[in-house]
């Protein structure tokens, strides 16, 4: 620990020499000595000394001190309610006053037994009240989302929510209402609270006052087994507690990775586990026996039949991945392709470039930066929600965030990052990019964010990570499109030897396809091979058109519900455990059965024991330079507007089989800019006609401030059919 | 050992008088011992004087439970029907009696006074399966009585149960 | 208002107040204004603190914290990369003062030379006037004398020709007592909810948008001029020693003539109260003072003579507090002095810090029981230990502020508690001169119904 001045102080008459400036709270617990707080939670940013529950007494000061807003000096003396009588009066009455009109809910609530006030009390409270007047009531419960209920009355104030809200998803959502002792939370404006991070407060929040609707009444914390895992619905990949109760589901809680999530998981992570339970999933082994009729079939001959067309069809074999596999599950089918069937033919959704393991940093570096460059076409806070809240941690802590693109503080055409990496790669930048530039170059701790599709996965970046020069304290965030993307290439690539992918096109005819995975499943390119391919085998979890012309149709699992490897955008390997148990064979058991009559070994099951450990991220790969290629800036054109398109993170198959986040479901609109807006006298909450090519739709309209002008933007569930380029007018 | 037929006579001597004394069996079920007032037998729910069930699903008696036999699965009263006067009530609660070992922890952990063991023991069946009682089960009345001693006799505090609502 | 015969007044701020409108620059410049602010320019930054430090002004807001010391704390301009801030308390707000206003009403050209010479004492680039919202006419006025006065080239840039600038913005408070605590001030300032914060770190040090902040009472401030034109140890001649100058005491309550008076610091309060103050009116009986608003624990008839002086207070039990002295007559009930005093300190409650939140609206349900004469005797030793419990556990002075007091008249009028619990009501029989002075807003119990529309 070279560098860091360590100090001596004394709690409880007990010695410890801990670094300068840590928190004295930490610095006890360290000790094994328990400090009690409400309100303090260091995620939250510095601490407020609000809730009082920490006092303790400091010698040489007449008053009790809150422990948490202390920091270590040298020779400091602390002593807590354990030999401080002052100390210990202070957290007596501290508690009594907490209690003095909190409701007597603990059998109706549904955070008795994990509820830090109920063992507070039980630890230093006191056994009875003295408090005969009525307590103060409100009307309860009160939902502020159809996700989150709140109840006044059990409310103590400690302001967590509210300082989650306005200082780490900065929604600004949750605000605190009058003073004193009328004080009590509220939305603001009395709006539902609809934010991507919602969820956060459940967990935040020391009392019953913030409780999850969906898990209402469904257990108690002695009736749940918790699973460890890695969520599944994104490239972060945040660590996860998943609650069971009798083999369901009953709720997702973070496992807080400090170099990933921090404790913080996204809504559509915490609850988009409705799809499990759906009536329309697919619940066996199914085979085609007319144009669109299925029957049952067994495991060994679904296994036996697939094995069969495989080697009928040779090499003429391709694999459409989706992106959500596991490592194991993607390593068994390219082993399959590859070795066993020696085709090199695979529809990779994601392919990062190699060099960009260079510069592998984890998400938490993030935080240290001193300049942040985020390019792309695509929110990122919709692609990979954490890495939003990592951006703005940095922001806090003094970072400049500089983002490119068509809402960013540079703003662009759509298309134009690959461009504009090139030229800040190369130095030679038009004037709305010097500042940028110069910026990167003077600072040593820099990340660099790419939130973009493009087929060179990610190279642009790279070059520029390369010109730049980036050392250890820098970072690049490639962010892939789907959940586990990176790990998916990669088994790809290592079962080939060194040998090239070739996407087949649409007008191939294939001996057979194997579809994995529902995202697979909805490409119209994987509908068009599937249409005439000779074989189809598909796992999935939901019936679509490309299941329809399948000859074996496997039912899905969901993350849920299997063991595996997921590689995050970070490049890290993590774990995941099944919660529940899912279709009765995994894919993977179906892989290896195809395998073994193949003459391939493939384990059915993957190899690595439960536990809940925070995987490490691996350590960098080495330097290769990366050339820049000079990419040429879309051009602006005088006809229409420039459409540019997202995938809404509340958009797929979980959210919508989660009735409680239909609310968070992409509205049908169009972002316009002002001035395009003020052009077509059109204003917020119109109905606009956007067309292109023969197609239109009706959306609503919506000025986006920041939106460039020239530029429309549509979430992509809205924009089915739509061209590069758009009119929009009023009916 | 040697033969000691003076003393195999006295234990002779001592079955004869036994083969003539009263027995002391009582002989169930024609006579039915009894049980004192507090004898911890077959659970009952009880409800309010307006009729709303007092149990509200908050789970303290499963998790007091040493042997886990109590399942319940709360849920939230509409407001319009109720059946319990708190937010929420048990809409599945489940007794396994083949698991119970009629400790009365889940009696001593409710803080409504829901559930109480009764004195009813004859519970036999002839499937475990009838022996998971359900909340309805629970809720009504015990069908056969046994006969309990007079509680004048013994230091038994008043339940809460029998004297407030 | 003051007059000026009266051997004990020591006008010394109102100096020329009573013979010009001195609201008029023109006027105050004639009765020698701006002198000083000119004397200080040229002075060096150092010599001017020295001089704040040699006078001994204390805080005259409340807290009594030595002016040139805290001056001290921030650091010197070339040692920050930070700005230098300025934040003038005009939220006057503790009940019984009004010493402020006056100020402001006819002085308002001396507090701006105040803010124009301790800023360029510390290097402020801009100083805030945080004004109490209530003072409407205040602020119309204040704000007149800032137009005056950057005309003049006093306020803005290139104060005077002498190469410093500053500016000086004027803001209006919205009705928060705990807006008046320095760093619920700054939080209010800063747009926040008026919450304040935990010190460390101070606002010396940390204070206006994390940047260096001194912050300072109006009275504070307006009597920098007269310091810097005499000279910091000729100012500290007057008074005592540890309470050093005059200070401006408003007096109220049963008293002939109450009003402001600025007297010498270690007057007695005796003197105070009949010799300028013309005693009490009606032919009553003097019962209670509180000697420096209504934060501060009570005196009784026997301790007058008192002398309105820091440390002389602070031995008496007391405090000087914000120098409002309220005087209370024997129709007044004790009881009901303390459900009001508790009531005012219940609704200005920030919220922040459990003990003040809870406790003081216990207290409120406590002493409304007790002046109704349904309290039992428990019930009262119940209230000094719900005092005892809110002392030194919160956040900010606020939750000693209602305690102290409270404690203060229940020790000190024992007897007068004790009748309501043993008569089983208030002895006064409805004929205190306290009835009816109530607060108006129901305190607690109110249901706040949600208009939260949840998409279904």
């Amino acid at each position: 620990m070279s560098g860091v001045d360590l100090v001596t102080v004394t709690i409880d008459e007990r010695e410890l020499r801990v670094p300068k400036g840590s928190g004295m709270v930490e610095a006890a617990l360290a000790a094994g000595i328990e400090i009690p707080v409400f309100c303090y939670e260091p995620r939250l940013g510095p601490p407020v000394g609000a809730c009082r529950m920490c006092l303790c007494e400091v010698e040489g000061i007449p008053k009790p001190q809150a422990a948490c807003t202390l920091t270590a000096q040298d020779g400091m003396v602390l002593r807590t309610a354990a030999t401080s009588a002052l100390a210990k009066d202070g957290q007596e009455a501290v508690l009594e006053f907490i209690l003095l009109n909190h409701p007597l809910d603990c059998p109706d609530c549904d955070k008795g037994g994990e509820c830090p006030l109920q063992d507070l009390t039980f630890r230093y409270g006191p056994g009875s009240t003295r408090m005969h007047f009525s307590k103060r009531t409100f009307d309860k419960p009160i939902p502020i989302s159809p996700l989150i209920a709140l109840d006044r009355e059990r409310c103590i104030l400690c302001y967590r929510c509210t300082r989650f809200s306005e200082g780490v998803s900065e929604d600004g959502q949750l605000v605190a209402l009058e003073r004193g002792a009328d004080s009590f939370i509220a939305t603001f404006e009395d709006e539902p609270y609809r934010a991507h991070f919602s969820g956060n407060v459940v967990e935040l929040c020391p009392v019953g006052a913030l409780t999850s609707t969906a898990y209402r009444f469904k257990a108690r914390p002695w009736e749940i087994q918790n699973v460890p895992t890695v969520c599944g619905q994104c490239p972060v990949g945040c660590n996860t507690w998943i609650s069971t109760r009798e083999g369901k589901v009953v709720r997702i809680l973070s496992r807080n990775h400090p170099e990933v999530d921090e404790g913080w998981i996204c809504d559509k992570g915490r609850f988009a586990y409705g799809h499990l339970d759906a009536e329309d999933r697919i619940s066996e082994p199914l085979r085609r026996i007319r144009r669109h009729g299925f029957e049952p079939v067994t495991f060994a001959e679904a296994a036996q039949e697939t094995a069969r067309a495989l080697r009928a069809a040779g090499s003429s074999v391709a694999v459409a991945f989706s992106g959500t596999e596991t490592v194991e599950e993607a390593e068994a089918m390219a082993r399959i392709a590859r070795e066993a069937l020696g085709s090199d033919r695979a529809i990779l959704p994601d392919d990062p470039h190699p060099a960009l393991d260079a510069w592998r940093a984890p998400l938490s570096a993030i935080r240290n930066a001193e300049v942040c460059l985020v390019l792309g076409d695509h929110p990122v806070i919709e692609r990979a929600p954490a890495v939003d809240l990592w951006l703005r941690s940095a922001r806090r802590a003094g970072a400049e965030i500089i983002t490119v693109g068509p809402t960013g503080s540079v703003q662009t055409l759509p298309g134009s990052a690959p461009a504009v990496a090139a030229e800040l790669a190369s130095g030679s930048v038009p004037e709305e990019l010097r500042e940028a530039s110069r910026r990167l170059r003077k600072a040593t701790r820099v990340a660099l964010v790419w939130s973009e599709d493009d087929p060179t996965g990610g190279r642009p970046i790279a070059a520029l990570a390369s010109a730049l020069r980036l050392g250890d304290g820098s970072g690049v965030y490639w962010i892939p499109s789907t959940p586990n993307g990176r790990g998916v290439a990669a088994a790809w690539h290592a079962a080939g030897a060194g040998r090239e992918t070739t996407p087949p096109p649409p007008e191939a005819e294939l001996g057979a396809l194997i579809v994995s995975g529902d995202r697979a499943a909805a490409d119209p390119v994987v509908l068009a091979l599937a249409e005439r391919a000779d074989f189809v085998l598909t796992s999935a979890m939901f019936m679509s058109q490309v299941a329809g012309w399948s000859h074996i149709l496997w039912p899905g699992s969901a993350y849920l519900e299997r063991a595996g490897t997921t590689v995050n955008l970070e490049g890290r390997p993590q774990r995941q455990h099944p919660a529940v148990g899912g279709p009765e064979f995994h894919e993977l058991a179906l892989l290896a059965a195809i395998g073994a009559h193949l003459g391939l070994a493939v384990d059915a099951w993957p190899s690595f024991e439960s536990s809940d450990e925070h995987a490490p991220l691996p350590a960098r790969g080495k330097a290769v330079p990366v050339p820049v290629t000079p990419t040429p800036m879309p051009a602006g054109s005088e006809e229409g507007l420039a459409l540019v398109t997202y995938e809404s993170l509340f958009s797929g198959l979980s959210v919508e089989r989660t009735p409680t986040l239909a609310f968070q479901l992409t509205e049908a609109e169009v972002e316009l800019a002002r001035a395009d807006a003020l052009a077509g006298g059109i204003s917020t909450g119109d109905t606009v006609v956007v067309s292109s090519n023969g197609s239109a739709t009706e959306l609503r309209a919506r000025i986006n401030q920041r939106l460039k002008t020239g530029v429309v933007r549509i979430p992509a569930d809205h924009a089915h059919g739509l061209g590069q380029r758009v009119e929009v007018r009023k009916p | 050992m040697s033969p000691q037929p003076l003393e195999s006579l006295k234990g002779f001597g001592v079955t004869l008088r036994s083969v003539f004394k009263k027995p002391i069996t009582q002989q169930y079920p024609d006579f039915k011992r009894p049980v004192y007032p507090r004898f911890r037998g077959r659970h009952r729910l009880h409800r309010h004087d307006n009729g709303l069930e007092k149990c509200v699903g908050c789970s303290l008696c499963a998790a007091a439970c040493p042997s886990d036999c109590i399942r319940v699965v709360p849920a939230e009263n509409d407001s319009a029907d109720r059946n319990s006067p708190g937010e929420r009530y048990a809409r599945i609660y489940e007794i396994n009696m083949s698991r119970c070992i009629f400790c009365g922890y889940c009696e001593l952990a409710c803080p409504f006074d829901a559930i109480t063991l009764g004195n009813e023991f004859e519970i036999s069946e002839y499937s475990r399966d009838d022996l998971i009682y359900t909340k309805d089960m629970l809720l009504e009345p015990p069908v056969k009585r046994v006969p309990t001693a007079d509680a004048e006799l013994y230091d038994m505090p008043e339940p809460v149960w029998k004297t407030d609502s | 208002m003051t007059d000026d015969s009266t051997p004990e007044l020591r006008p010394l701020l109102f100096a020329h107040a009573q013979d010009a409108d001195l609201t008029k620059i023109d006027a105050y410049e004639r009765a020698g204004g701006y002198a000083s602010l000119r004397k200080a320019l040229t002075s060096d930054r150092e010599e001017l603190l020295e001089q704040f430090l040699a006078s001994g002004l204390r805080g005259r807001g409340g807290a009594g914290f030595p002016m040139g010391r805290k001056a001290s704390f921030l650091p010197k301009p070339d040692q920050t990369t930070k700005p230098i801030y300025l934040a003038v308390n005009a939220d006057e707000s503790e009940p019984g003062t009004f010493k402020d206003r006056e100020i402001m009403f006819r002085l308002p050209h001396a507090l701006i030379e105040g803010v124009l010479i301790a800023s360029y004492a510390i290097g402020a680039e801009i100083a805030f006037i945080y004004l109490r919202g209530e003072y409407l006419r205040e602020y119309e006025i204040v704000r007149d004398a800032l137009d005056q006065a950057r005309a003049r080239g006093l306020v803005g840039a290139n104060v005077l020709g002498s190469g410093y600038s500053v500016d000086i913005v004027l803001h209006r408070g919205a009705g928060a007592y705990i807006c008046g605590e320095e760093t619920g001030l700054l939080e209010s300032l800063e747009g926040k909810r008026g919450q304040p914060r935990s010190k460390p770190p101070f606002p010396a040090i940390s204070g206006l948008y994390a940047a260096p902040t001194l912050i300072n009472n109006v009275e504070t401030l307006a009597t920098l001029p007269a310091i810097i034109a005499m000279g910091g140890e000729e100012y500290a001649a007057i008074g005592t020693e540890s309470s050093t100058g005059t200070r401006v005491f408003s007096l109220s309550g049963n008293v002939a003539r109450g009003g402001n008076y600025e007297l010498e610091l270690g007057t007695t309060l005796r003197t105070l109260i009949y010799d300028i103050g013309g005693g009490i009116p009606n032919g009553r009986r003097l019962k209670a003072v509180i000697p420096g608003g209504s934060s501060v624990p009570v005196l009784d008839a026997s301790e007058i003579d008192t002398t309105l002086d820091f440390d002389e207070m602070a031995k008496a039990g007391s405090m000087l507090g914000s120098g409002a002295v309220i005087v209370i007559d024997d129709r007044a009930c004790m009881v009901q002095l303390g459900l009001r005093v508790a009531q005012f300190y219940q609704h200005e409650s920030c919220g922040k810090c459990t003990p003040c939140r809870e406790g003081t609206r216990w207290m409120v349900q406590l002493l409304e029981k007790l002046e109704v004469g349904e309290a039992s005797q428990g019930e009262l030793d119940l209230l000094l230990d719900v005092c005892d419990r809110i002392l030194g556990k919160c956040l900010c002075p606020l939750g000693d502020a209602a305690a102290m007091p409270i404690a203060s008249y229940v020790a000190k009028f024992r007897d007068e508690y004790q009748r309501h619990i043993e008569e089983g009501g208030c002895p006064f029989g409805g004929e205190s001169s306290l009835e009816g002075v109530m607060a108006p807003v129901a305190q607690h119990h109110r249901d706040q119904r949600s208009a939260i529309e949840v998409p279904a």
